[in-house]
Parts: C-alpha cells; structure tokens; sequence
C-alpha cells in the first residue's frame, strides 16, 4: 500500500514500451516495463497500485488473457489497452471486460498521459475504498450473534422497546448491547453505524 | 411362300400319278422305257426340291433384310425424331437437303418442311453478325465435307439461339463425298453458362485482387503501427522534456535516435511489402513453391509469433517449378496459414502445431499441405467449408476458403479439406508441374 503508484507498461515490442516509458517518465510518472504478459504475472509488480498500459495483441498471453487472470486474482487494477490496426473487435471485448479505456496506436501521447493520470486516481481511489471496506468487515468481525441481532434491527430503525420485546429481553439489556456495538464499529452515531454496515455489505 | 410349297406339292403329286399310270396303261411296253421315264422324273423332282430350297432361303433372307430395314429406318426415325439435335443430310448432287429432321422447328421456329421447299432459309436465320461466316463455311463444306460452326440465329419472333452445327461427309465407294450428314444442336443454355462462369471468373479475379489489397493494406497498417505509435511516443517525450526545461542531451539523444531508428523500420516494412508484390507482368509464371513458402512465413512472422504458433517445414528437396500466379498462389498460401492459427486459437491449452509440407504428388503435380491442430469441424460444417460468406469465426468474413478454391481451380489445381486422424484439419492443394521443368530439379 506504501508503495508508489507505477505505470506498468507491457508490450512486446521493444521500441513501443521503451517509447511510452520515457513519454510517462518525461511526465514525472513512475513507470516499470515488462516484455511480456507472463513476466509481469510472475513479477510482485502484480501486488502493486498503479494501472496497466497494456498491448491487446501478443505473443503467447494476449493483453485480453492477462485482463482475464487479473480479474481471476481479485486484482481491480486499471487497465488501458493499446490496440493496432484491425483490433477493434478485442477492444470490445477488453471494455466489455471491465477495461479502464483503449487508445488505438499511434495515438497522441497527451491523450495517454490524460488517461493514465485517471486510471491512477481511479486505483487510488479503489484501493482506499476497498481497505474501509476489509476495515469496516473486520470490525463487524467481533460483534456476538445477540450483537448482530440488535444490530440489525437498529439499522432497520426499529425502536429498542420493539427490539426487546422480539427478542424477548428487557430494554436495557437492548440498551448495553447498541452501546457495545456502536463501541466496537467504533460508531459516533448511528448514520456512522449504517455506513459501516453499508460499507461492509458493498459488493466489489 | 406357302403358296409356292403347296404349287411345288401339286406337281409332285402329278407327276406321282403320271407315274403309277405308265405301268397299268403300257405293260407291254419295254421295263427300259419305263425305267429312263422314272429316272427322269426322279431328277426333276430332285431339281425342283432344290430350287424350292434355293427359293426358300432367298425369300427367308429378303424377309429379314426388309424387317431389319423396316427395324433400322423405324430406329432412324425415332432416334432423328426424338433427338435434341437437328439431324440433316445434304445432298451435293442435287445441290439441297435431302433430309432435316423435325426437331428442327423447335429449335429455329420454322417448319421443317419449309426448309427443304427453300434451302437457304436455315442460312438467313443466322445472325447477321455470324453469317458472313457461316456461309464460308458452309462453301467450304460443299467442297471439304466438313462443317464444324457455332453460331446465333434468329427466330421468326425475334428470339436469339445458339447453335452447334457440324456436318461430315458420306463417300460412295470410289472415295467421293456424294452425301453431308450433320447435326445442330441448340447450345443456348451452355452458352449462356459460359457467359456467367466468364463474368464470375472476372468477378472472382477481381475480388481475389481486392481481398489482396486489402489483405497487404491490413498487414502494412497493422506492422506500421507500432513503429509510428514508437517514433510518436518518443517525440512526445522530448517535447515534454523540452517544455519542463528538463534537457538532458543524453536522454534526448537517445529518444531522437530512436525516432529515426523507428522511421528506418517503417521503411523496411514497406520495402518488404513492395518486394512483394513487385512487378508482376505475367499472370502465370513458373514459381518455386518451397520459396514461396518461405516468403509467406517471413511476411507472417508477427502474426505467427503473436499465436504462439512455430511453423514447422517438410518441403521437398528437389521440387520443380510449378506455374501458377505467385501472387494468388501467396494469397492461398497466407489464407491457409491464418485459417489454421484461428482454427488453433480456438482450442485451450492444446499444442499448437502447423506443418507446411510440398511433395511431388505425380510427375505433373505438386501438392501443398497445410496441417493445423485445431478443433477440426462437425460433418455440416465440413460439407460448407467451401463455401462464400461461411464462417465458424465470429471475426470471419468466411470468403477466404471459397476465394483459394476458386483461385487454385483457376490454376488448374484442385484444393480440399481433411480431417486429420488425430486432431485439426489438413487442406491440401495442386499446381500443375511447369511443362519445361517436369524433370529438372529446381535449384
């Protein structure tokens, strides 16, 4: 998480990566160049924020395999696909698969500087979300299954005498159990209650 | 011929009689009269039997002849009758047709009759642009006996007909042509089957040319991409060097270099391609197939290299020349090539293997094959494979296997599909031997 946002080029063609690489670095942008889609599977690059510049046509794995593999890991990396003549049909696909965007060479190196400053806010921004969200689980983690029951009949917005009397205790048994929920969610109030619960039910 | 037998009986029975008589009315004449009168009338009766058997035979065998021509002139009638063509005999004596057979009014729309009544009707049907010809020829064949013509004639309601005519002459016995006999046939229908196979093979010849352009048009645009996407990237990158006031020489040394190295490339991919499709004068030349190969290969090393796919080469060491369009032949070639890399694309994790084989398949013929281990096809698919706008691919425009049929059948070879024992397909195709290198070797 400390580490710092990369932008990991991966095309087969020397020249093109090397170009792109210094276009980005021109721009003050950390960059890491891998010759191939297996290569940088294989490399801890994989773990690391950043987004992809990918190429969508390569020997052995292709850009669209590499998406695929990602995705099979959990991986939300940004991805933005390079296509050549002729690719329209993968850059479908590639989108349809969830990719960030796709620029079809030669394309103007603003452009990809513009999109690429995008996909790494958009990384950022994944990675904050999804580290609340693993945070707001993991204290949910610790309430007891009584908790859990008064929990979510708070959020339903019933009130604790209601509460009490479904689950057959009395008021302010209801009461010390909101106290230690809202304690161990470490909630101020209930709005920051519903937001954890939110948070935490949030699909990906 | 029973009337001759029972007359033959009668006068046997007479003479019969006349014999049991002598005896009753002159028995005193001598036993040597009497013995020379039988002996006579024994050998007449041996005569006439013998004539009446001469006879028998002739009449039996003229009753055979008649039946037989009777059968021989019903067959002609039937078969001149019944045939599609017009079967006429010309008689060179008498300056006329002698015979037409009544198919004719079928065909040129007059009755046959008025044929004979006007010889040279069947020579004003013709069509004025034919007839100058067909009258020589039909001079020619006054002369020759023979008359071989193909030509149009009009129909009294205006309608347009081809027609096959041909003629051969009859010789009497001193080797004189007294007789022409023919037949005319009406080849309408295969005319105008030629006519749409010529504008088809035009049509197909220029789509073969098209799907070439386009197919170099596609490769040069694809190849130069990444060489232009480079020389832009790095040209970017210096401009933005530039603008930040962050000069470095050696940086911007190195990424100018590039560009030039890049612009180099470019170059090079349009030289190769313009290699290529050099100068090509003559539509049919004597080519080196195993070359050929060999320069596809190269020309597809990206596309190749991108599948994950290592061709593997089993030509034949001493192939002759074949003689064939070179460009059509790349054509089929790259087509077969790119067919078995989508045909493999298909399949997961499976080995990726092509074989390009060239053998000597007969003294006149090489034979081309291409083995792919793709998924193969299901007997529908197979039975269509060939044909326009089929496809399995979902990219596919499904022309490229009807267009290398029609080209390699343009070059007098044959191209078709099996299905291998253990997986893929294998297409295989022919080229005629060129004639002058049937058994030299190629070098």
């Amino acid at each position: 998480m400390n580490a710092v946002p990369t932008v990991f080029v991966i095309d087969d063609d020397q020249a093109v990566r090397d170009a792109i690489s210094l276009l980005l670095r021109a721009d003050g942008l950390a960059v890491a160049t891998f010759a191939s889609a297996t290569v940088f599977l294989e490399s801890t690059s994989v773990q690391q924020p950043g987004c992809l510049v990918l190429d969508v046509r390569m020997p052995g794995m292709s850009g669209l395999d590499l998406q695929k593999q990602l995705r099979a890991r959990g991986s939300r990396i940004p991805i933005l696909f390079m296509t050549g003549h002729g690719d329209v049909p993968m850059a479908i696909r590639a989108m349809k698969a969830g990719a960030f965007d796709f620029l079809e060479k030669p394309f103007q190196g603003e452009l990809l500087l513009e999109r690429v400053r995008e996909a790494l806010v958009l990384d950022v921004r994944q990675r904050v979300r999804q580290a609340r969200r693993a945070e707001a689980a993991a204290r949910l983690a610790l309430l007891s299954p009584r908790e859990w029951e008064v929990l979510d009949r708070v959020a339903a917005g019933q009130y604790n005498k209601v509460i009490a009397a479904e689950l057959g205790i009395s008021l302010s048994t209801v009461e010390i159990h909101r106290k230690r929920v809202m304690e161990k969610l470490q909630a101020e109030s209930l709005s920051d209650l519903i937001r954890t619960l939110a948070l935490a039910n949030e699909r990906e | 011929m029973s009337r001759f037998r029972s007359v033959l009986a009668r006068i046997i029975g007479l003479v019969d009689t006349a014999r049991d008589e002598v005896p009753n009315r002159s028995e005193t004449r001598s036993s040597l009269v009497n013995d020379e009168l039988e002996e006579r009338v024994r050998a007449r009766t041996a005569e006439l039997m013998a004539a009446n058997q001469a006879l028998e035979a002739q009449i039996a065998a003229r009753v055979q002849v008649e039946c037989a021509l009777r059968d021989s002139e019903e067959r002609f009638r039937q078969l001149t009758e019944h045939i599609r063509e017009v079967f006429w005999v010309y008689g060179v004596a008498e300056e006329r047709l002698l015979y037409v057979s009544p198919v004719y009014e079928e065909i040129w729309g007059h009755p046959a009759q008025s044929l004979l009544d006007r010889p040279l009707e069947w020579i004003e049907s013709v069509h004025p642009d034919d007839r100058p010809r067909v009258r020589a020829a039909h001079l020619e064949k006054l002369e020759s006996g023979v008359f071989d013509q193909e030509y149009r004639i009009v129909r009294p309601d205006g309608a347009v007909r081809w027609v096959w005519d041909r003629g051969f002459p009859i010789r009497d016995a001193a080797g004189h042509a007294y007789r022409i006999a023919g037949l005319a046939e009406d080849i309408t229908l295969r005319k105008l089957a030629e006519d749409q196979l010529r504008r088809q093979q035009v049509e197909l010849a220029k789509t073969s040319r098209l799907s070439l352009a386009v197919e170099m048009a596609s490769t040069l645009a694809h190849e130069i991409n990444q060489p232009l996407a480079a020389i832009v990237a790095y040209a970017q990158a210096c401009l933005g060097l530039l603008r930040k006031d962050r000069i470095d020489p050696r940086a911007l040394t190195g990424a100018l270099e590039e560009v030039v190295n890049q612009g180099l490339r470019a170059g090079g991919i349009i030289r190769q391609l313009r290699d290529l499709v050099r100068k090509h004068p003559a539509v049919q030349t004597a080519i080196q197939l195993n070359a050929l190969i060999h320069a596809v290969i190269h020309y597809m090393q990206l596309e190749l290299r991108q599948a994950g796919v290592a061709p593997r080469l089993e030509l034949a060491d001493s192939l002759p020349m074949v003689l064939a369009d070179d460009i059509q032949v790349q054509l089929v070639v790259l087509y077969l090539i790119r067919n078995a890399i989508e045909a493999m694309n298909e399949t997961d994790g499976e080995p990726r293997e092509l074989v390009l084989r060239t053998t000597l398949d007969s003294p006149s013929t090489v034979l081309i094959t291409v083995r792919d281990t793709g998924r193969g096809l299901g007997e529908e698919a197979a039975a269509r494979l060939f044909q326009p706008f089929f496809t399995t691919k979902p990219s596919g425009m499904g022309m490229s296997l009807s267009v290398s049929r029609s080209i390699i059948e343009s070059q007098g070879g044959e191209l078709w599909a099996t299905a291998n024992p253990d997986r893929g397909l294998s297409f295989h195709f022919t080229l005629p031997v060129h004639s002058s290198h049937e058994l030299s070797p190629a070098p």
